[in-house]
């Protein structure tokens, strides 16, 4: 009975994964060469922004690199945003550690693919510069269920494959959702919304009439 | 070969670097299920013991590994700590047994629980050689076609490639954006500013960054689509060799490796080794 959480937690990870998988073939379209590229300098950028955190307090800190998964996944797409995560995880801790921390690349990994649903709302464009106020609501509530869903991928994996206690992964699992947090809603979506207006500009030109002769003169 | 890549290749010649990275791959999987299984001291002190002779044999120089041996130590150092700090009993629960070693009002110290955390720290370092050796003897060129060979499809396989040839240039990108906006005067040292103020800072990082990289991922996969990229189901890679009779006996050991844990999985008697009961 100690093990019905745990098992738990995997069945919850396991269905999000398929119902992304076979939901996603048909509303994310198909896989191009544009998001291979996208998913290698996508981790590339989070395996080198990763070396980047702000100390809080012992064994707590802001990463950086975080706020990253929330943009790469709402502009690429769900696959780009849980691969870019997970591989850059994956490289990051093998270049840092030489070993990889395996439960918490998947905590990576689910907050790209949760960021990356929002595509699925195809009015919805941040490199055409379409992003409107209900859209940013909703990445905020993708961004806390991706949080949700990769602490249990990181619970279940730490305590079942590594044999820590389930209090104490709680307890980081907390503060490091807590760090998380704070960071995507400091940069990562105030990021994305400065990308969608800085690619929006120049893209919704109206013609207009010639300016009076007499203004040109002036200026 | 592009020597460009972020990668911590480190040419020996030795036999280890001569075997194809497939099997390699297919070695840290082994290991890693292999440590996954158990909780036991003894275990993973033959498993550390192994890894050393291994990368004794791969001839990788010390002084380019300790960093990562550090960080490791570190890391463990820390995660102990948390674990004395909040599951003081953990190791008695799996025990049964509680032989306070220290206590002060609610806390409890018990001796069990310090193997445990021994046992735990030692885990996190049994993982360490294989993948030290691994991570140093694969050219990353091979790698990606290693992983094609074991069965990742080679899109997936590809952008672990792409990753790898982008880090050093992403890098040096990073560096260049940091240092222009401090020279505009953006506060990112701990003396400048307040935390959340460093915090917001970074997006005049991260803007610049994410736009050359778009334009970069354009780029590229302009190219590599009008290269005919994807066009096949299958692909052919320009570095790779057929598996040898080194490979192949590699490639034994490594199951008989697995097989080996398996059967001693199966005849241990309990999850966690504890031997002063």
């Amino acid at each position: 009975m100690e093990q019905l959480p745990l098992i738990i937690s995997l069945v919850i990870v396991v269905a999000v994964v398929l119902v992304i998988v076979f939901a996603g073939k048909k509303s994310f379209g198909k896989f191009r060469t544009r998001d291979i590229v996208a998913i290698g300098i996508g981790a590339a950028l989070y395996a080198v922004v990763s070396l980047l955190i702000i100390p809080v307090g012992p064994n707590t800190s802001f990463r950086i690199a975080i706020a990253l998964l929330t943009i790469l996944g709402s502009i690429f797409g769900p696959i780009v945003g849980f691969l870019a995560g997970f591989i850059g995880h994956a490289l990051n801790d093998a270049f840092m550690y030489g070993s990889v921390w395996w439960s918490w690349a998947f905590m990576s990994a689910f907050i790209g693919l949760f960021a990356g649903l929002i595509c699925k709302d195809k009015t919805f464009d941040v490199l055409g510069g379409k992003i409107n106020g209900k859209q940013i609501a909703l990445m905020y509530v993708l961004a806390v269920a991706g949080m949700a869903v990769g602490s249990l991928a990181s619970y279940a994996g730490d305590v079942f494959l590594y044999g820590e206690p389930a209090d104490k992964v709680w307890l980081q699992i907390i503060i490091a959702n807590a760090m998380n947090l704070i960071v995507v809603g400091v940069i990562g979506i105030p990021v994305t919304i400065a990308i969608a207006k800085i690619r929006g500009r120049g893209r919704n030109l109206e013609i207009e009439e010639d300016p009076p002769d007499d203004q040109l003169q002036e200026e | 070969m592009n020597s460009r890549t972020g990668s911590l290749f480190y040419k020996t010649g030795s036999v280890i670097e001569g075997i194809d990275g497939s099997i390699k791959l297919m070695w840290v999987i082994f290991w890693s299920v292999f440590t996954f299984m158990f909780m036991d001291l003894r275990i993973f002190v033959a498993l550390i013991i192994a890894g050393l002779i291994l990368f004794r044999v791969s001839r990788i120089p010390w002084r380019k590994a300790k960093v990562l041996f550090i960080f490791v130590l570190i890391f463990t150092a820390f995660n102990s700590i948390f674990l004395f700090l909040v599951t003081p009993t953990y190791g008695s629960e799996l025990t049964g047994t509680y032989t306070t070693l220290f206590q002060a009002g609610v806390y409890q110290l018990t001796y069990e629980n310090l193997f445990y955390i021994l046992t735990i720290s030692v885990k996190y370092i049994a993982l360490l050689p294989i993948t030290i050796v691994f991570l140093f003897s694969t050219h990353p060129s091979l790698f990606a076609s290693s992983l094609d060979r074991i069965g990742v499809p080679y899109k997936i396989a590809y952008t672990i490639n792409i990753a790898l040839r982008y880090i050093p240039d992403v890098q040096q990108e990073f560096n260049n954006i940091t240092s222009a906006q401090e020279a505009r005067g953006v506060a990112f040292d701990k003396k400048d500013a307040k935390l959340f103020q460093r915090l917001k800072n970074y997006t005049t990082v991260l803007i610049p960054m994410l736009l050359t990289s778009f334009d970069r991922i354009e780029i590229v996969s302009n190219a590599m689509d009008l290269r005919g990229f994807g066009r096949y189901k299958k692909r052919t890679w320009y570095v790779r060799e057929p598996y040898t009779k080194i490979d192949m006996v590699a490639l034994a050991a490594g199951i008989a490796f697995l097989l080996l844990g398996i059967y001693l999985k199966a005849t241990s008697p309990s999850y966690f080794w504890y031997p002063f009961n």
